[in-house]
């Protein structure tokens, strides 16, 4: 399912959509940066509360389809630059992380 | 130039996991007998018992004033001055910043001033365990600006620890970190590649006084004082940081 759509239906916001279509196949929660790093798959979207500027550069490694900050969290303006910069999706959930989760699994695996 | 043996990272009775065993009397005493030049006490957010262990040590050992500061991400740094009022104040500032949660100490533990005298001189009542709101690189400059040294604690480890926690290493310039007591240097370089070229410190991160000294690092310094290991870490000039023997009981980890 295209990230668009996605937000849509989750009621996500967009900080940076840096490319919008990117498909999202699975979903992925974790704030250790290094779990991400050793276990996350490309294509996920990866829910979160960690607001350090290395998410950018671990998502765009694992070749995330975006981040999503949980509980409306939201990361510092070094951060949205950073996104901009390397072109990585951004998006804000004002729902926490159970409930993100919750819904994204619902609906990517009805 | 000579070898001294450090351990830059103590607990006392003032961290809430730390054992109320750990009043200044006792740290000099385990010091002395784990044969340590240098130590630092680092107590979570707090560097305050170190004045009273300073005034029994007489720098038998060195003793540097030291927090273990828990910024927002969870990530803990070791920050070592040279004098105990630039610590003072910033332990100051950074308890003001602690979120207003009470410590329960049978939950986690007490958190105690002690004196040279075994006294008690006062108990902390905020959690010191929670990590202040101020960023990684925050922390860092607030330390710097003080005259302090910054040193990512164990940082290999999770939870806690820098890499650990963010994977990779911020942009800046961290050139000396800790790693875990029970690291293996090698395989942690091949790990971490951003290890190599880095100093690397071992210390005991003792909660009781038994484990002080259970892990160290060895320094060739002209002597074992703040300026010394700073220009060891900035400088070089012949001083050598080295890493002592892991523990052989692994603790946490990634």
């Amino acid at each position: 399912m295209k990230l668009r759509e996605v937000a849509e239906k989750l009621g996500l916001e967009f900080l940076v959509a840096a490319a919008p279509e990117a498909e999202v196949e699975d979903g992925y929660v974790s704030d250790l940066l290094s779990d991400v790093l050793a276990h996350a798959q490309p294509k996920q979207l990866w829910i979160t509360h960690q607001r350090h500027l290395n998410v950018v550069a671990v998502a765009k490694l694992r070749e995330l389809s975006g981040v999503v900050f949980a509980r409306g969290i939201r990361p510092g303006p070094e951060v949205i630059q950073k996104a901009r910069e390397e072109g990585l999706n951004l998006l804000v959930s004002s729902a926490d992380a159970f409930e993100t989760a919750g819904r994204l699994h619902r609906l990517l695996f009805p | 130039m000579r070898w001294f043996r450090a351990d830059l990272h103590i607990h006392s009775a003032l961290s809430p996991c730390g054992s109320l065993a750990m009043s200044p009397r006792r740290i000099v005493e385990e010091a002395r007998k784990a044969g340590l030049s240098l130590i630092a006490i680092c107590d979570h957010n707090a560097g305050e018992n170190g004045v009273y262990v300073r005034r029994l040590a007489r720098e038998f050992p060195v003793v540097l004033m030291g927090m273990e500061i828990q910024a927002s991400e969870e990530v803990e740094i070791l920050a070592l001055f040279p004098e105990e009022e630039p610590c003072l104040a910033l332990q100051e500032e950074l308890y003001a910043l602690l979120p207003p949660i009470p410590n329960d100490p049978e939950l986690f533990g007490d958190q105690v001033v002690v004196d040279e005298n075994e006294e008690i001189v006062r108990t902390v009542d905020k959690l010191l365990l929670s990590p202040v709101p101020l960023s990684l690189e925050e922390v860092t400059r607030r330390v710097e600006a003080r005259g302090g040294l910054v040193i990512p604690a164990h940082v290999d480890r999770v939870p806690g620890g820098l890499l650990g926690v963010l994977g990779l290493f911020p942009p800046g310039e961290w050139p000396a970190v800790e790693i875990a007591p029970w690291t293996e240097v090698e395989e942690a370089k091949k790990r971490w590649p951003e290890l190599q070229g880095r100093h690397l410190f071992r210390s005991s991160d003792a909660h009781y006084p038994k484990e002080i000294g259970r892990a160290w690092t060895e320094l060739y310094l002209r002597a074992p004082t703040f300026s010394e290991l700073s220009r060891a870490i900035l400088e070089g000039g012949g001083r050598i940081i080295r890493p002592g023997p892991p523990l052989k009981e692994v603790g946490w980890s990634a």
